[in-house]
């Protein structure tokens, strides 16, 4: 059972959105696209719901080909999107329609994720004294982190198999961060299959095994994000002391890649280099609060990979 | 266009059906042109009555009073009045001083009038005097002095030993025409195909009524459509159903609602002119064409019918592609214009078309307003039930109706899919053919 994107492309006129795109989800889990504005993550997301024609390529699912119709597909879309003027009620319940989920199965679901989501009192709004329907239960009534509860509700009502999120946890305050992020490892305890957007590195690191970058429509860097970073080795060295160890630096070579008063982001060739520094500032008996030597971050990744060439737009 | 294109779209239609008839909107304006509908006839009767009393209940002047002060004597008063209502009533010439008899009028016989005809040297005058109270009204003085009017030339023709034949010799029109010869010199008949002012004024509230319901059904599809994008809603819908389907839904319900909108005024408009009709005022028949009820049968309405509702798809589909152009709100207008510019022209030559059956009856510009597909829907329904326009005539309307909808609904299927994504400026016609050749 798994998610196969095979040579996707798609191009408007001359202009090439997508090219040659391939990647594969074998295992229960959350992959991640990442790239910059425009390189390509949502227009790659809506070809695999079926909501773009491609150019070429194909998508499958279980080995045949993907129909988002008979699959049973969730979807949380970058940009919200609820009726403004509707109620949410009626709303989640014709979305669930039109995923054919059961009314009373959808009305179950609905009051589940209600009372997980906090949102019980605008779904169902108590009865105002003399008006039938109270206006909060409206979309255009709740604020934004509200809306993006209602429709990560809209799209877990059909208890999907493949959830696609696109920049899920974008304008949450912290609170609703933590609450999505636990849904989100709900989700894949269930041993089901996500595909992550999102520009927070840390998000996806903390849930993502397995990456693509994507660059001007074109793959620059895809495979496991552990192996990844392994293929980088341990350079970076955080260096933290009472006293300026500045001379050591200048001595040993060492390129400075970041600073804060208290703190040295150092470059170091190998692990080795920064043992022999260690060695040196311990035998010289300089006191030293804190000595980390890790592999990049997928920011620091994701920078190397795409920030030159998004700087040169 | 595939059938799996379409799956979905009975979700679309019941959800967008209950949404509209839910939404204060369509409430509001139902209950308007409900309310309008029902007082209608009343008002219109007022209106054209000029808030007088019926005019054919009998007439509360019971004598005339004659002044004669004419070279005209002799005059048989019992033949100036042929109308019923006023057939009781008794003239007798005043013996009396005139300020006598009109203070016994005054105060005693108020429901008698005097009557004072004078000759100048071209004109005949009629004057009259009623009691300042009383039943009689200055609406009912008005009817006797034209019913006396109308008759005083005969009377005045008659004194002068015309006879009533003669006289009509006299006042024959003098028409002309122009025949054409066949081959073989027989005379070609011409059948007389103008139609009176009343049928024009039939035909022109027929398409009025036709271009109101596109109006209304066609902007709240467009402005469905504009929110489902503006609000990225669509991004949802389109995970199960295919763009062609979220239109069709969308399309049908909104005719539907419309529909009920219309249905629903003519049935009050009908009861509103019953209600009247009870009351022994005249209703809609008074302004209706005395013939329209022959055409009236079950054939010539399903026609109709079909003919109201092909153009009603047509102009809605339209009005959904134009949406479909614009991202938001603010954006509506602008986007439609082409569906506007469209129905424009339906309408004009629609118009136009029933100004010249006026004027010159059925000609080639008449048959060519009767079978384009987009005035037809408009000149055609008001023509077949004034009996103009023939069934045959009115099936290749409907077959050339249908050939239109399903180039439209080719087209559209062609470029809706990207348009319904389309976030930015407005995408115009050409940019529209272009899409449909290069997707």
């Amino acid at each position: 059972m798994s998610l196969s994107v095979n040579n996707l492309s798609k191009s408007y006129g001359d202009k090439v959105v997508l090219e040659n795109l391939s990647f594969e989800i074998k295992e229960p889990g959350v992959y991640a696209l990442l790239g910059t504005n425009g390189a390509g993550k949502t227009t790659t997301l809506r070809i695999i719901l079926g909501m773009l024609a491609k150019n070429n390529g194909e998508v499958l699912w279980k080995g045949k080909t993907l129909d988002p119709v008979s699959t049973n597909v969730g979807y949380l879309a970058e940009e919200r999107g609820l009726y403004p003027k509707y109620s949410l009620l009626d709303q989640l319940l014709y979305f669930a329609k039109l995923r054919n989920v059961p009314k009373q199965t959808a009305m179950d679901r609905i009051k589940y994720w209600s009372d997980r989501l906090a949102v019980n009192e605008y779904v169902f709004p108590p009865k105002v004294k003399g008006r039938k329907v109270s206006k909060s239960n409206r979309a255009d009534q709740l604020s934004k982190g509200n809306q993006q509860k209602i429709q990560l509700m809209a799209a877990l009502l059909s208890d999907p198999e493949l959830l696609i999120l696109d920049e899920p946890l974008s304008g949450l305050d912290p609170v609703n961060t933590d609450l999505f992020k636990s849904i989100i490892r709900e989700e894949i305890s269930k041993n089901k299959f996500l595909i992550m957007s999102s520009h927070q590195m840390p998000t996806i690191e903390e849930f993502c095994s397995d990456i693509t970058i994507l660059n001007r429509g074109k793959a620059v860097l895809q495979g496991n994000l552990n192996e990844i970073k392994k293929s980088y080795g341990r350079v970076n060295l955080f260096v933290k002391s009472d006293v300026d160890i500045a001379p050591y630096i200048s001595s040993f070579g060492l390129t400075i890649a970041g600073k804060t008063p208290s703190e040295y982001h150092l470059k170091v060739k190998d692990e080795n280099q920064a043992m022999e520094f260690l060695t040196k500032l311990i035998g010289d008996q300089i006191p030293i609060v804190k000595f980390e030597l890790r592999e990049p971050s997928l920011h620091e990744i994701f920078i190397e990979k795409v920030g030159d060439a998004h700087e040169e737009r | 266009m595939k059938k799996g294109n379409l799956a979905g779209w009975k979700d679309v239609f019941s959800f967008t059906l209950v949404q509209t008839m839910k939404s204060k909107a369509f409430l509001i304006s139902y209950i308007i042109l409900i309310t309008l509908s029902l007082i209608s006839m009343p008002l219109v009767n007022k209106l054209f009555s000029n808030g007088n009393e019926d005019v054919n209940a009998p007439s509360p002047i019971k004598k005339v009073y004659v002044y004669n002060n004419t070279s005209l004597q002799n005059i048989d008063y019992s033949k100036l009045l042929t109308e019923e209502n006023m057939s009781h009533i008794v003239f007798e010439t005043a013996e009396e001083k005139y300020d006598a008899l009109s203070k016994k009028v005054d105060e005693e016989e108020r429901d008698s009038v005097i009557l004072t005809i004078t000759e100048n040297e071209s004109t005949f005058s009629l004057n009259f005097l009623k009691a300042r109270k009383g039943p009689v009204k200055e609406s009912h003085i008005q009817a006797l002095g034209d019913a006396l009017a109308k008759q005083f030339q005969v009377l005045r023709i008659n004194t002068l030993g015309i006879t009533d034949e003669q006289n009509a010799m006299l006042n024959a029109k003098i028409a002309t025409s122009v025949s054409a010869a066949d081959v073989n010199g027989e005379v070609i008949l011409k059948e007389d195909t103008s139609i009176s002012m009343a049928e024009y004024w039939f035909i022109y509230g027929i398409l009025f009524f036709v271009l109101m319901a596109n109006m209304l059904s066609s902007t709240q599809i467009a402005t469905s459509i504009i929110t489902e994008k503006s609000t990225r809603v669509v991004e949802y819908l389109l995970i199960t159903v295919k763009p062609l389907a979220l239109m069709v839904g969308k399309v049908i319900a909104m005719l539907f609602a419309t529909l009920l909108q219309m249905v629903s005024m003519v049935i009050a408009l009908f009861v509103s002119n019953q209600v009247i009709s009870g009351k022994g005022s005249g209703g809609l028949e008074q302004f209706l064409p005395k013939d329209i009820f022959q055409n009236l049968n079950i054939i010539n309405i399903i026609f109709c019918f079909i003919l109201i509702m092909l153009g009603m798809i047509f102009y809605a589909t339209l009005a959904g592609l134009a949406g479909a152009t614009v991202s938001r709100m603010e954006e509506l207008n602008e986007g439609l214009t082409l569906f506007t510019f469209t129905n424009l022209i339906g309408l004009y030559i629609g118009l136009g078309a029933s100004s010249t059956l006026v004027g010159a009856g059925i000609n080639p510009f008449v048959t060519f307003a009767f079978l384009f597909p987009l005035s037809s829907p408009f000149i055609l329904p008001g023509a077949i039930l004034i009996g103009k326009a023939t069934l045959p005539l009115a099936c290749i309307a409907i077959v050339l109706e249908l050939i239109f909808i399903i180039l439209l609904f080719r087209f559209v299927a062609k470029v809706y899919e990207t348009l319904i994504l389309h976030n930015g400026n407005k995408i115009k016609v050409k940019e529209l053919i272009h899409l449909s050749k290069t997707v």
